[in-house]
């Protein structure tokens, strides 16, 4: 392959990157080429050794590995161009492509379109400000996660776990079952982080305490973390004086929330939504520079693996579309506006009126609620939470509904049924 | 009579159901689901809990120490653990392909271990 005529160039090849490319050559693209900073396909799904994926988009419980092969050998059987230890340094309005690997050095490309594909990265110590010591012990749960199932280490004997999300109580029980002491899972908010399946599976079925309303306020040990103390926080998430307990521990993970990678992003000139996390895309995930798209984690974090890949199909198939028939051209421009208890939602924008799946986050957890679009859709909720994002399809001819050059709609969850 | 709460994990809403259980181990009422699934599934729960074992072994690869595997079928999760401790002591050799069995009739429960990638080197 020459550098010079890629059609759609994706970067990451996690769930997203893969799908996204997969899509495009699909859709007629010719020259679609994976950068990819790892050694192999596949992103974090190779440390994701526990089940749970691909329910929905494959109709069957398989483990993140065995996601990442059904992917890897269509890559390999469509004849989609790769290059691994690969890593992207700079995109441009332009859409020029800088990439770097040891055996090319810089290699310079011109895609006619661009997928990001990036995923996202873990909230880490710094981002929560806990005072305390600067000893050795303390990890991200992804981290924890690559050294366990990856690299073969046991990051501790005794070890605590700040934040209720996915990937700590998924190694809350990795580390249960290789004979690792969990001696609690400490959650901030009232309710758990994570989905209810991991709390039941992750947690109940290894009796590790969930503490609720609880958080770490102090690190403690020189060399080693050697304790940890915990306190519970009032309404305002502040610490109860009075209500302190150290616990002996020698590991701390921090499961404490993901942030989508939008340095590239940035650099490109694409705008970011403050809310999602990612770039702000239309209904092709096309973000404010045209012949850039976005798909997956990228753009804002999912639940479910299945939806990751899901969303970057859609990048993948219009990013194709742009090198065969130039301009794609668009009918309008409505902007969703996040009202009452609504977080984020994507696509945040929508443009030419075709089937829209939309991708909604709440802010608080709500019992009997009636989720509102403009005037054109409605659903009423016997519980919405922060955690399990709410998916709402409309069709084409649903959004015919909406009134010549609407420009806004504002979505929001009302209170009652 | 004894009481028992399952969380059922069918959807988002998670329900707290109460069982009630007689002296020989049978369930006589069922409270706190919403759905038809939910009531289904809190009873097979009580019943046989069982789970997919995940897990990684040893290999004699040069490219990678640990190797992802997991169980075909379910196991009852009160093997869970002894499971775990069986497969400390597993060594694969590569080529392995992703569905190959790697320990068949783990601890004699008619379920195999199975590689969940492939490994060719």
């Amino acid at each position: 392959m020459k550098f010079s005529d890629v059609d759609v160039a994706v970067i990451g090849s996690g769930p997203a990157g893969m799908a996204a490319a997969i899509k495009a050559k699909e859709e007629g693209a010719e020259h679609v080429l994976i950068l990819e900073r790892q050694e192999q396909l596949g992103g974090l799904l190779h440390q994701c050794v526990h089940n749970g994926f691909g329910l929905l988009y494959f109709g069957q419980d398989l483990t993140g590995p065995e996601y990442a092969c059904r992917f890897v050998e269509k890559v390999r059987d469509l004849g989609i161009e790769v290059l691994l230890e690969t890593m992207v340094t700079q995109i441009s309005v332009d859409r020029k492509l800088t990439a770097v690997n040891s055996r090319e050095g810089p290699i310079h490309l011109q895609p006619k379109s661009i997928v990001l594909a990036m995923g996202c990265r873990e909230r880490s110590r710094g981002q929560l400000s806990i005072p305390g010591t600067r000893p050795a012990g303390i990890f991200t749960a992804g981290t924890a996660q690559r050294l366990v199932n990856v690299e073969g280490f046991i990051p501790g004997k005794k070890v605590v776990i700040l934040g209720s999300g996915d990937i700590g109580m998924i190694m809350a029980r990795r580390l249960s079952l290789e004979g690792v002491e969990v001696k609690a899972v400490v959650e901030i908010l009232p309710y758990v982080g994570g989905l209810i399946r991991n709390e039941v599976q992750c947690l109940h079925d290894f009796d590790i305490p969930l503490l609720l309303e609880h958080t770490v306020t102090q690190i403690h040990g020189e060399q080693r973390v050697e304790a940890v103390t915990l306190a519970k926080v009032d309404k305002n998430k502040r610490p109860v004086d009075g209500t302190e307990q150290n616990i002996e521990c020698d590991t701390l993970l921090l499961s404490v929330g993901l942030i989508p990678e939008n340095e590239l992003s940035r650099m490109a000139g694409v705008d970011l939504d403050p809310l999602a996390g990612g770039p702000v895309v239309d209904e092709r995930r096309e973000t404010n520079i045209p012949g850039i798209f976005a798909g997956g984690n990228v753009v804002h974090v999912h639940d479910l693996v299945d939806d990751v890949s899901w969303e970057a199909e859609i990048a993948g198939a219009w990013a194709a579309r742009l090198p065969q028939k130039g301009d794609l051209e668009k009918k309008g421009k409505t902007i969703l506006r996040p009202g009452r208890n609504i977080r984020s939602i994507v696509p945040q924008t929508i443009s030419d009126q075709s089937d829209v799946t939309f991708y909604i986050r709440v802010k608080e957890m709500e019992e009997k609620v009636r989720l509102r679009i403009g005037d054109i859709y409605h659903r009423a909720f016997r519980v919405v939470k922060p955690s399990e994002m709410i998916k709402v399809d409309l069709l084409k001819k649903e959004l015919k509904r909406l009134k010549e050059r609407t420009t806004e709609l504002d979505v929001e969850c009302e209170k009652g049924e | 009579m004894v009481e028992e709460k399952i969380i059922c994990i069918g959807c988002p809403l998670g329900c707290e159901t109460n069982l009630k259980i007689d002296d020989q181990g049978e369930v006589i009422k069922i409270t706190g689901y919403k759905c038809k699934e939910g009531r289904q599934y809190v009873l097979e729960e009580y019943r046989s809990p069982v789970r997919v074992l995940t897990a990684t072994v040893l290999t004699q690869s040069s490219a990678r120490p640990l190797f992802p595997v997991r169980s075909n079928r379910p196991l009852l999760k009160t093997q869970l653990k002894e499971a775990a401790k069986a497969l400390a002591g597993v060594k694969v050799k590569p080529p392995i392909r992703v569905g190959q069995t790697i320990l068949s009739n783990l601890m004699n429960t008619g379920v195999d271990v199975i590689a969940t990638d492939d490994l060719t080197y």
